[in-house]
């Protein structure tokens, strides 16, 4: 346990920008939703560290942390949904494959 | 038993959950009534209209700040109510005949226009991102809504990544800014911010940064360039009412969350942001007309028409930043007479994809002029409007906002005339329809469609909107200046 806001907002950081280069890297539709997902958990940890270490947003600080939950449980399910129709048209969850419209 | 006056406030955002919760309710009780429906739907969306007008009479806080009813608010919501109405008018034309639910499509719809209200009335942003959230997710549901349509589950799959993505940047942005300011109110981070504009303390690092990935989120939302990858394939494969409403109902929301994040939260520091939006306008107007002058497919070409009318938008945010009030009118009036022209073209191609089968290329319209010449004279009027001719709303549109870049002067002036410019260039596809219509002859000759009622009451209304909004810009125009001076 590290007791300097910095680090863990440097952590946060680097986890947002892992998922953005998973998000941009891969090509399956599954693995950029996961991408998703770690960058929105960046978010939150983030949102935790300014919570937990500066004192008058402590309470604020849970109450968007859940916030940002309930919107990524929401994301992740509109997003499996429409993975799983494309999936039965297509048969491949690759994204590079999904070119009919600018063939 | 006194109703507290928080709740007063959100009233018509209960009546339009309640809305969609009547629609679904009478689906359950009478399936496959399409008309008992779209009767309740349409009565439905006019009681929300009426709530917004009875609680915007006058201005109220509720929640500590975090919701505001002003004249802006009221202005949008009844903007948003008016978008979906129509769309609910055009839908079942086009989707009945592919065997597509129309009750889901009207519930879908009103559940995001509740997220828009939300959005029109939040001065706080964590309430801004759960607004734009909820208009979002269902237009994500809608886009894929023909789920069995390989266009359409592909536009939907990559409308939903870059929008999520691009939310996920705005929401990182949006920690930064709370941590480092302390509050998520919009008036408490523009008090954070003016103290910086005035010259006490440098804005952190963090704070420039938290500020810049919202920005970027902002960008993704309404499709400016460089960050406008998703619309062309998203507005190509969606259903064609769908696409209407995604080119009118999402932008309209993410210019509110501009204005409230630009003009309301970051407006001490216009000075700094200006350049930026300037040359966002720039690229964003010309690069859409541009690529829109090669597109064969009418939706496509409509979609890049979409990003090119973003940026004469967002001249008017420019032109407000350089101290014209004038600016942030254009971009209320444009916002209002875009909607209506280009709901009112989206509904003629939808109505011309009646037969099941239909593509939305050019060779569609060829005779249209000679089949069918009302729906073709209508068609003739929205792309005049688009273009921006006399006396039709869509040219006003333009002359305010390039009138207050023209008054706001220095760069501004060189942004009116690069405006000038693309409206110039833009004529050119939106007429090669017109040519389509009138002078080519199809190659299989077709028989005319039967329309149904509400399409032509929906296509009555835009068509009255855009003509109105073109010769009598008096009403509108007080309306819009409160609305901008409850926020400038």
């Amino acid at each position: 346990m590290s007791d300097s806001l910095d680090a863990y907002l440097i952590l946060s950081g680097i986890l947002f920008a892992i998922g953005t280069f998973g998000f941009l890297a891969r090509r399956n539709a599954i693995s950029m939703l996961m991408s998703i997902e770690l960058m929105l958990n960046a978010v939150n940890l983030a949102i935790i560290a300014f919570g937990s270490f500066i004192e008058p947003l402590r309470a604020d600080g849970s109450v968007i942390a859940l916030m940002v939950m309930a919107v990524a449980a929401a994301e992740a399910t509109v997003g499996l949904a429409i993975v799983m129709a494309i999936y039965r048209n297509r048969r491949t969850p690759l994204v590079d494959e999904y070119d009919a419209m600018r063939r | 038993m006194t109703v507290p006056p928080d709740f007063v406030a959100v009233l018509p955002l209960v009546a339009a959950v309640l809305a969609a919760t009547a629609v679904l309710l009478v689906d359950l009780a009478l399936p496959g009534r399409r008309t008992a429906v779209l009767l309740t739907a349409l009565v439905a969306l006019a009681v929300v209209a009426l709530a917004v007008i009875a609680i915007g009479g006058e201005e109220r806080v509720a929640f500590g700040g975090a919701y505001t009813v002003d004249a802006l608010t009221t202005f949008l919501q009844i903007l948003f109510v008016a978008i979906i109405a129509l769309t609910v008018m055009f839908g079942p034309d086009y989707l009945v005949p592919r065997g597509l639910p129309v009750a889901e499509f009207a519930i879908v719809l009103i559940f995001a226009m509740t997220g828009a209200m939300l959005l029109a009335a939040s001065t706080d942003l964590l309430l801004l991102f759960l607004g734009l959230e909820l208009m979002v997710l269902p237009g994500y549901l809608l886009a894929a809504f023909h789920k069995s349509d390989g266009y359409s589950t592909e536009g939907a799959i990559k409308y939903f990544l870059l929008g999520s993505f691009s939310s996920a940047i705005f929401l990182f942005g949006l920690a930064f800014v709370w941590g480092l300011t302390g509050s998520t109110r919009v008036s408490d981070v523009a008090a954070v911010l003016s103290t910086f504009a005035a010259g006490q303390g440098t804005l952190s690092p963090g704070l420039a940064m938290g500020l810049a990935f919202m920005t970027t989120g902002v960008a993704f939302k309404i499709a400016a360039v460089p960050f406008h990858y998703w619309t062309p394939d998203a507005y190509q494969g969606s259903p064609t009412p769908v696409t209407g409403y995604l080119s009118v109902g999402p932008k309209i929301g993410a210019f509110a969350l501009i204005l409230r994040l630009f003009v309301e939260a970051m407006g001490p520091l216009r000075a700094d942001w200006l350049p930026v939006v300037i040359v966002l306008a720039a690229a964003t107007m010309t690069l859409g007309n541009l690529v829109a002058l090669t597109q064969n497919n009418v939706k496509r070409m409509l979609a890049y028409s979409s990003i090119a009318h973003t940026g004469y938008m967002l001249v008017g945010l420019a032109a407000w930043a350089a101290g014209r009030m004038e600016g942030l009118e254009g971009l209320l009036y444009y916002g209002a007479a875009y909607s209506f022209m280009n709901l009112g073209a989206f509904a003629v191609v939808a109505a011309l994809q009646k037969r099941s089968g239909v593509t939305s290329n050019l060779d569609t319209f060829a005779g249209l002029g000679r089949r069918e010449p009302l729906l073709g004279a209508l068609m003739v009027l929205f792309l005049l409007s688009l273009v921006g001719i006399p006396p039709t709303a869509g040219f006003f549109a333009k002359f305010y906002v390039i009138l207050a870049a023209v008054e706001a002067g220095g760069a501004l002036s060189v942004l009116a005339v690069i405006m000038v410019l693309n409206a110039a260039a833009a004529a050119f596809y939106y007429l090669r329809v017109v040519v389509y219509m009138y002078m080519r002859d199809p190659e299989t000759e077709q028989p005319a469609l039967r329309h149904g009622r509400l399409v032509w009451g929906g296509l009555a209304a835009a068509t009255a909107l855009t003509i109105l909004l073109g010769i009598i810009q008096g009403p509108l125009l007080d309306i819009v200046g409160e609305a901008a001076r409850a926020i400038g």
